[in-house]
């Protein structure tokens, strides 16, 4: 399974790799970064991603709008994405939710939830 | 001063030091800030609200602080130069910011991507119009601080 951490935080795309690799499952993914969602469009456009862990607020290209983008690309729309986000208000959730996320994570990250999150879309 | 207002900011505060590095916080009155009153801080990162609001919330540390908490996340030792110290500090914000929407639901409003100001006694050019809430914090490894400002939501 290849996984793509997108966030502007270097520090930040370490621990959501680190709390992943802690788990057998997914101690032996490949693990993609981009730091923002220009270079995360390009990373999807150039190979297979099974999973997308994103972050909202970004330079460039924040997180939202390339949701968007990528649900209306026919070859994207069924990519899992989970946002990863310290975005915490309800109406931020509906926002993203309604844009195509799968599923949404306030950070800071909870390596339980992120866990269920993941279960929960059988990954 | 509206003390509702203020609460999701401290509440953000204690639950990032407490998720992010095990601490928790004590935190001291709230005050006006003083805006020509020097900057004791050596770092300090900004994020500015926007929307139903025009206003800031920065978070400032100690150099030595500052390291401490980036080398806890990092799982290893950071000296006072090393850039991932700027990450940190832009992080911490950027998530108190973040999670205090939470309690401000009622307003909408929009963060902007962090900002950092280093060195020692710096100034932040506070926004005129805007009264700034200074909440001192404290953490068994030292002090930080927390300013708010809010238009027209914390202080009329």
């Amino acid at each position: 399974m290849t996984i793509l951490i997108v966030d502007d935080s270097r520090i930040m795309r370490n621990i959501i790799k680190n709390t992943l690799t802690g788990h057998a499952r997914y101690a032996n993914c490949q693990y993609l970064e981009a730091p923002d969602g220009r270079e995360a469009q390009r990373l999807i456009q150039s190979q297979a991603i099974d999973l997308l862990l994103l972050d909202w607020n970004m330079p460039m290209l924040n997180g939202l709008e390339l949701v968007k983008r990528l649900r209306a690309d026919a070859v994207q729309a069924k990519l899992p994405i989970i946002m990863i986000t310290s975005e915490s208000a309800k109406y931020s959730v509906i926002e993203a939710v309604k844009a195509g996320v799968n599923d949404y994570l306030i950070k800071p990250v909870s390596e339980k939830l992120l866990m269920e999150k993941l279960e929960r879309l059988g990954l | 001063m509206n003390i509702n207002h203020i609460e999701p900011f401290i509440e953000a505060t204690v639950g990032v030091f407490r998720e992010l590095f095990g601490l928790e916080p004590e935190y001291l009155n709230p005050y006006l800030v003083q805006k020509d009153d020097r900057n004791e801080w050596d770092i300090s990162g900004i994020i500015g609200i926007g929307g139903d609001s025009k206003g800031v919330v920065v978070v400032s540390l100690s150099g030595q602080l500052a390291a401490a908490l980036t080398a806890k996340l990092v799982g290893g030792p950071v000296q006072l130069d090393d850039p991932d110290i700027v990450d940190a500090v832009g992080e911490i914000v950027n998530i108190i910011a973040g999670n205090a929407k939470k309690g401000l639901e009622q307003y909408r409003l929009e963060i902007s991507l962090p900002t950092i100001v280093k060195g020692p006694d710096h100034r932040i050019a506070w926004q005129q119009n805007v009264p700034i809430i200074g909440i001192p914090f404290k953490i068994p490894m030292g002090r930080f601080h927390l300013s708010i400002g809010l238009e027209n939501i914390i202080t009329g």
